[in-house]
């Protein structure tokens, strides 16, 4: 499944739409987005709440399809797949971190890593498991379960999980937001020190947006600006204007 | 909050449908022989009102204890299911004893309903049992039906009391805990049992083998050949509600055992496994009614076909006839009863579940995985069901065995056990592959939950 021919962009998104209900009810959750995220990048997905962030990151991890547009993660075209196809390319491919951890409860933070692997049918290599608990500070706490492990040690143990498969993207939706600022710092800092990897983080918190290499603006299902080497001060004056641009386009 | 408590039962009908049929079910049964007892003190001779007396007491009595003990888990798990609920009732400031009430009421309100709706079954039922009773010649043919108001209120009315006794203690287990909305996933809620759970099954587990041994060196040598089986005909369903009590500890070891054989099954195995041993108190809703169902049928049939092949050289006459009939039937409505808790606990733990489950879709299970994981936990549960429940039914097999001098080892219809052992497998198979198919995660349709 792996084509060695290494993309330039790890995910590629272009004329993507969304659209839930018909007819006059119709909501456009995505009015057509294109945006790529060069290899090795850490981008900040930011908006409003009803922006569209949430179902941008479903329709490119190929949770949900995309009423309209493409998906291309690692060269690959994944949105007229199967279901059962897009979850096998989900798992090897594509990293994920929620907000809520999403550990299993009755798994050891060992057991949690290596579930990817185990899903796709192959036997976790131990060793690899063990370093990448270390990677993340965690490699004292390998056979505790998620019940004894502080919010920060276990969204620790899901990035741990979302690398284990050596995955092209690792998409992250508001890891932040169940944790207080320090440990939310730590997991930030954990996040943007994969700089061998692609990641792409939907958030609403300046601060968060600006451990990122660059933010992206979504604004009503589509892609309203960009900022690189992004502050949180700039970020939340940014976000303030969008919002005045929401409200100037929906007064017209 | 008797208001809330109304709004609340009428806006989650569904989930409290277990609760209601447990308590319909349960109360039918146990009023149809409750009726016997109230016929027995009316205008019979005294032979027959011995007989009613003893029909009603023992097997009535058998009934009761699974009737109350299922309807009394059957509500832990309505309950377990709102504690997020809960909590949010109480962060909105409800105290603990405002949100203990509410479930209690909304317990009694339920059971109530279900118990006016089971008297009505045991009204018939009672008289059809009594029915039968004539025409096998157990009693006289001028017995009347006395069964009446009083016996099937009293039916009713323990049940009820058990259902609100059984939210009270659910609630107080819900409500322990300081108040939060925060949904508590990682944690691995504790199974640790209470100490009276513990008494009880070894109060139930003593006696019935108690029982057993008092067939042997007592009831054995009696001249009438039923007072063996009076003696040992209930201690499988004594034992077996006893081990059942014990369910989650027991799965929680056995399902170590079965680890080796689950971690060569590939993922699903793997995930059924550890889900077993280290989240035994959820699966242990399930457990409970297989063990029970296991040991009741093997055990009473194994009995039945003993007493048919040693009692009076095989002569049968209108006595003999009627105890097989009257035993056949307790096991068929205790099984019928056990069977629909098997199907209920599995609909409301795999529920329960609704989130996990889609989160391991999310992280990549496939459906067929995360069909498959719940199955093959349906598969450890079965088998620990059948293990435990088959050695609670040795319990009477093997004293009345003795007692009748077949020896340990019934001399004959040996198929029988492992054929009850492989429905019970199938039955709870079939409730989790059912119950599955309801929650599995509809991938495409709607917006996947990704909190």
């Amino acid at each position: 499944m792996n084509t060695s021919t290494q993309a330039p962009f790890a995910l590629e998104v272009s004329g993507l739409t969304r659209t839930y209900g018909e007819g006059v009810g119709a909501v456009h959750a995505l009015a057509g987005v294109d945006l790529a995220f060069p290899s090795g990048t850490f981008t900040a997905v930011m908006g409003p709440s009803g922006s569209g962030k949430s179902t941008f990151l479903t329709c490119a991890a190929g949770l949900e399809r995309p009423t309209g547009g493409a998906v291309v993660i690692d060269g690959q075209e994944i949105t007229r797949w199967s279901e059962d196809d897009r979850t096998r390319f989900r798992r090897e491919r594509i990293g994920f971190v929620f907000q809520g951890f999403h550990l299993m409860p009755y798994l050891t933070a060992e057991q949690n890593v290596g579930l990817p692997l185990r899903l796709a049918g192959h036997r976790p290599d131990r060793a690899r498991v063990r370093s990448l608990l270390e990677r993340v500070g965690l490699s004292d706490r390998a056979g505790h379960l998620p019940g004894t492990l502080s919010g920060g040690q276990q969204q620790r143990v899901a990035i741990a999980r979302a690398l284990v498969t050596g995955p092209a993207v690792i998409l992250a939706d508001e890891p932040t937001g169940s944790l207080d600022s320090r440990t939310a710092h730590d997991v930030l800092r954990l996040l943007r020190s994969l700089d061998d990897r692609t990641v792409v983080m939907v958030t609403h918190d300046p601060v968060a947006a600006a451990y990122a290499d660059s933010v992206v603006f979504l604004v009503d299902g589509r892609v309203a600006g960009r900022m690189d080497a992004p502050t949180a001060d700039a970020v939340a004056g940014q976000m303030a204007h969008l919002d005045d641009l929401v409200a100037v386009e929906a007064a017209s | 909050m008797t208001g809330l408590a109304l709004r609340s039962l009428r806006h989650r009908a569904t989930a409290f449908t277990a609760t209601f049929l447990a308590v319909l079910l349960g109360t039918a049964l146990i009023g149809s022989f409750a009726t016997l007892i109230q016929t027995a003190t009316g205008p019979v001779s005294s032979t027959d009102g011995e007989t009613l007396m003893v029909l009603g007491a023992v097997v009535g009595g058998w009934g009761t204890l699974i009737v109350l003990f299922s309807v009394a888990s059957t509500l832990a798990i309505t309950v377990r299911q709102r504690e997020v609920e809960i909590g949010l009732l109480r962060t909105i400031g409800a105290t603990p004893r405002q949100a203990r009430r509410l479930i209690r009421l909304e317990a009694l309100v339920v059971a109530i309903l279900a118990a006016l709706g089971g008297s009505l079954v045991a009204a018939v039922g009672g008289r059809a049992l009594l029915a039968m009773l004539r025409n096998g010649g157990l009693v006289a043919d001028d017995v009347a039906y006395g069964g009446g108001v009083a016996a099937l209120a009293a039916a009713a009315a323990g049940v009820v009391l058990t259902s609100v006794l059984a939210a009270s203690i659910a609630g107080r287990r819900a409500t322990g805990g300081p108040a939060t909305v925060a949904l508590a996933q990682g944690a691995s809620e504790s199974g640790r049992m209470r100490w009276w759970r513990v008494l009880a099954a070894l109060v139930l587990i003593g006696y019935g083998l108690a029982m057993g041994v008092v067939t042997i060196t007592v009831s054995a040598d009696s001249a009438d050949p039923y007072d063996a089986m009076a003696t040992s005909g209930s201690s499988s369903i004594l034992v077996g509600v006893g081990l059942a009590l014990l369910a989650p500890l027991l799965l929680r070891w056995l399902s170590v055992l079965a680890r080796p054989i689950l971690g060569r099954s590939g993922p699903t195995g793997h995930l059924a496994a550890y889900n077993t041993s280290r989240r035994s108190h959820l699966l242990s809703g399930v457990l409970a009614p297989v063990i029970v169902l296991t040991a009741s049928s093997i055990g009473t049939l194994t009995l039945v076909g003993i007493d048919g092949r040693t009692l009076a050289g095989g002569v049968s006459t209108p006595e003999t006839h009627t105890i097989n009939v009257l035993n056949n039937v307790v096991v068929g409505m205790l099984s019928l009863f056990a069977a629909i808790m098997v199907i209920n606990s599995f609909a409301a733990v795999v529920s329960h579940r609704r989130a996990e489950l889609n989160r391991l879709w999310l992280l990549g299970a496939t459906p067929g995985q995360v069909r498959g994981s719940v199955l093959a936990e349906a598969w450890v549960v079965a088998g620990v069901g059948v293990l435990v429940g088959a050695a609670a039914a040795l319990a009477t097999i093997v004293p009345f065995g003795v007692a009748r001098h077949e020896g340990v080892v019934p001399d004959g219809q040996l198929w029988l056990p492992p054929l009850l052992a492989a429905g019970v497998v199938l039955l709870t198979l079939l409730s989790a592959r059912s119950a599955v198919r309801r929650v599995a995660p509809a991938a495409p349709a709607g917006q996947p939950a990704l909190r």
